[in-house]
């Protein structure tokens, strides 16, 4: 931070500019009003919403920042859960245990990139599927520690980083809970973006070869990457097991790393807060199609594809569509 | 011990015909075809329906030609459009077609079991090492090996094999040399879902039907792609013969274990060797 020309760049990250500011002060102004008028349900839902977004942006991280696609992003998500409920089984100081958790999935996925970094594109996603489906193995075997098919209950410490364990479990209190790590995460990403390390990520996405050339050494970085990604899905998997008191293998199935996938997709990675937006439609989305037909998989199926190939901007390039006709601006320039 | 190592031919040979469906249409496409194992279990699915009220043989063919219908539908409507897109956004598109497909599956057949007998002909067993052993197993290797035999030849002695062969090494130069990749892709991606719809309804009496079966196997046809390298025939073959046994003994010895040894051995593979047994490097 004490270079100033990154103090600079810092700046124009669109996160620090005046409507960078606005988004935030009115999201956080609608989860505060929420949790004052809204129904027990309806703040469950958001509650839930919040958590898994918290995932697609782990995903959309992922895709962004070195165009990786994922499909077993459920593995880091599910040993953050089960990671948490195992902790506070064993009577580990939950704070402590949980940052432990979340660094062994930091260390385990920044290993995993080391040894796969070679690995691009559909090989890469090939091979996420397989170590997706592998934890997923694992965690239903192996009952002795994880009490295989049953699950294991999450017993939430009375107190939890200074705050009362009820809270983590209450739908208004996880609503902003969630919330409050999502806009930090999502903040971070953003000024992540704008450092010199951001910026040398987004150089390894477009052209490896040539940052190599300029004398980088890229496989760091691209590990580095990879276990960002893997480590925040990982908050939201600790997020989820807190709040629903249960974990249970089906978290770790690939269909949820599907899912993620899906949400990053159909808000597109043009933006930061895509993988999030996404990740709402998708959840309110499946909330009304599930109530309507049972073939709710059908219409989503049928939604990805028309996404991915009439729209692949997804909600974000909707988005620039609009702010572009609303400041008169040409759909060019409003992208920047 | 040697029906351990046959019961491990079976699998592995189920394996490499499954394998080979993906080898197949990613030469030419490209693509990873997410919704494989759907094709796979949607063939067992229709075979068995057929089966049921007509014999085996019209189950296969059945499976055969609906999985046809299938690809070449799916190679026309996504893949030739999507042609010069990434290749990742068509990946994407085929995960939305397995989403469609498990739903149709589960809509048409309900999520239950389902056990089918092998035809009268193939039921009996016969002693292999003073043990019996079940005829229907060996027939599946035989029409594995009829099949990835049959693409082989198709491949190496016909005009169209050559031409699949030359746009799977160089589209570019292929077309140049007037090879119509658009007109090549129906046959190979139809014939690689009819692989797999085959693979579904001969496997259907030796492993049973559910709806999860597809992405069981998708999952372990990927690991023997990546084991043997992307796009490689021979790898394929190779890493499947070696997961079938690995997974035929590991039932025996490693029961416990035995699901999570394919990973396991695609883990240790890539360490030594990022791109696979006979990979090209990357």
């Amino acid at each position: 931070m004490a270079n100033p020309s990154m103090t600079h760049s810092f700046r124009d990250s669109p996160v620090l500019r005046p409507s960078g500011l606005i988004v935030l002060a009115l999201v956080a102004a609608l989860v505060a009003i929420m949790t004052m008028t809204g129904s027990r349900i309806t703040l469950s839902l958001f509650a839930q919403a919040a958590i898994i977004s918290i995932m697609a942006l782990s995903v959309g991280f992922l895709a962004r920042t070195a165009d990786l696609i994922s499909f077993g992003h459920a593995a880091p998500f599910g040993l953050g859960a089960y990671g948490t409920a195992l902790i506070f089984r064993h009577g580990i100081p939950a704070e402590l245990g949980i940052l432990l958790v979340l660094l062994a999935v930091f260390a385990l996925f920044f290993v995993m990139g080391l040894v796969v970094g070679k690995l691009n594109g559909i090989a890469f996603s090939m091979l996420t599927l397989a170590l997706g489906q592998f934890f997923f193995v694992a965690v239903s075997k192996l009952r002795a520690i994880t009490s295989g098919a049953d699950g294991m209950n999450v017993s939430v410490p009375s107190s939890l980083f200074g705050l009362p364990g009820r809270t983590f479990q209450t739908p208004d209190g996880m609503l902003v809970i969630a919330s409050v790590v999502l806009a930090a995460l999502v903040i971070a990403i953003y000024l992540f973006e704008a450092t010199r390390t951001g910026r040398l990520a987004m150089g390894v996405r477009e052209n490896e070869e040539r940052v190599l050339f300029l004398g980088y050494r890229t496989k760091l970085l691209k590990a580095a990457v990879l276990a960002t990604s893997a480590t925040i899905a990982g908050v939201s998997g600790v997020l989820f097991a807190l709040y629903q008191g249960f974990v249970s293998p089906e978290i770790m199935h690939w269909s949820f790393s599907g899912n993620a996938l899906i949400m990053a997709i159909l808000g597109g990675s043009l933006a930061v807060w895509g993988p999030v937006a996404g990740a709402l439609v998708f959840f309110f989305l499946r909330e009304w199609l599930s109530d309507l037909t049972e073939h709710w998989h059908s219409v989503l199926g049928a939604i990805l594809i028309a996404v991915t190939v009439a729209w692949p901007g997804g909600v974000t390039a909707l988005a620039k569509v609009v702010r572009a006709r609303l400041t008169g601006r040409k759909q060019g320039e409003a992208g920047k | 011990m040697i029906v351990n190592a046959l019961n491990g031919l079976v699998y592995g040979s189920l394996l490499f015909v499954l394998a080979s469906g993906l080898v197949l249409v990613y030469g030419l496409r490209r693509v990873v075809n997410f919704a494989h194992g759907a094709f796979y279990m949607l063939g067992a699915y229709i075979g068995y329906s057929v089966a049921v009220h007509a014999g085996f043989i019209p189950g296969i063919i059945a499976a055969a030609a609906a999985l046809i219908a299938v690809g070449v539908a799916l190679d026309l409507v996504v893949f030739r459009k999507l042609a010069d897109r990434d290749p990742l956004v068509t990946v994407l598109v085929t995960f939305g077609v397995l989403l469609i497909l498990e739903d149709f599956v589960r809509t048409v057949w309900g999520t239950g079991n389902y056990a089918i007998d092998p035809p009268a002909l193939l039921s009996g067993v016969v002693q292999i090492a003073g043990a019996p052993f079940p005829i229907y197993r060996l027939f599946i290797v035989l029409a594995s090996a009829l099949m990835a035999g049959g693409m082989v030849i198709w491949l190496r002695y016909s005009r169209s094999g050559l031409w699949v062969r030359a746009a799977s090494h160089s589209p570019a130069v292929a077309a140049m040399c007037g090879v119509r990749t658009n007109v090549l892709g129906p046959l190979v991606v139809g014939l690689g879902a009819a692989f797999a719809g085959v693979a579904g309804i001969v496997a259907a009496p030796f492993l049973s039907l559910n709806p999860s079966m597809g992405a069981e196997i998708l999952v372990l046809s990927f690991v023997v792609s990546v084991i043997g390298g992307l796009g490689s025939f021979g790898g394929a073959f190779i890493s499947a013969m070696i997961l079938g046994q690995v997974q035929a003994f590991g039932i025996v010895y490693l029961p416990e274990m035995a699901a999570l040894l394919p990973f396991l051995l695609m883990a240790l593979v890539l360490v030594a060797r990022p791109q696979g047994i006979l990979g090209k490097k990357v």
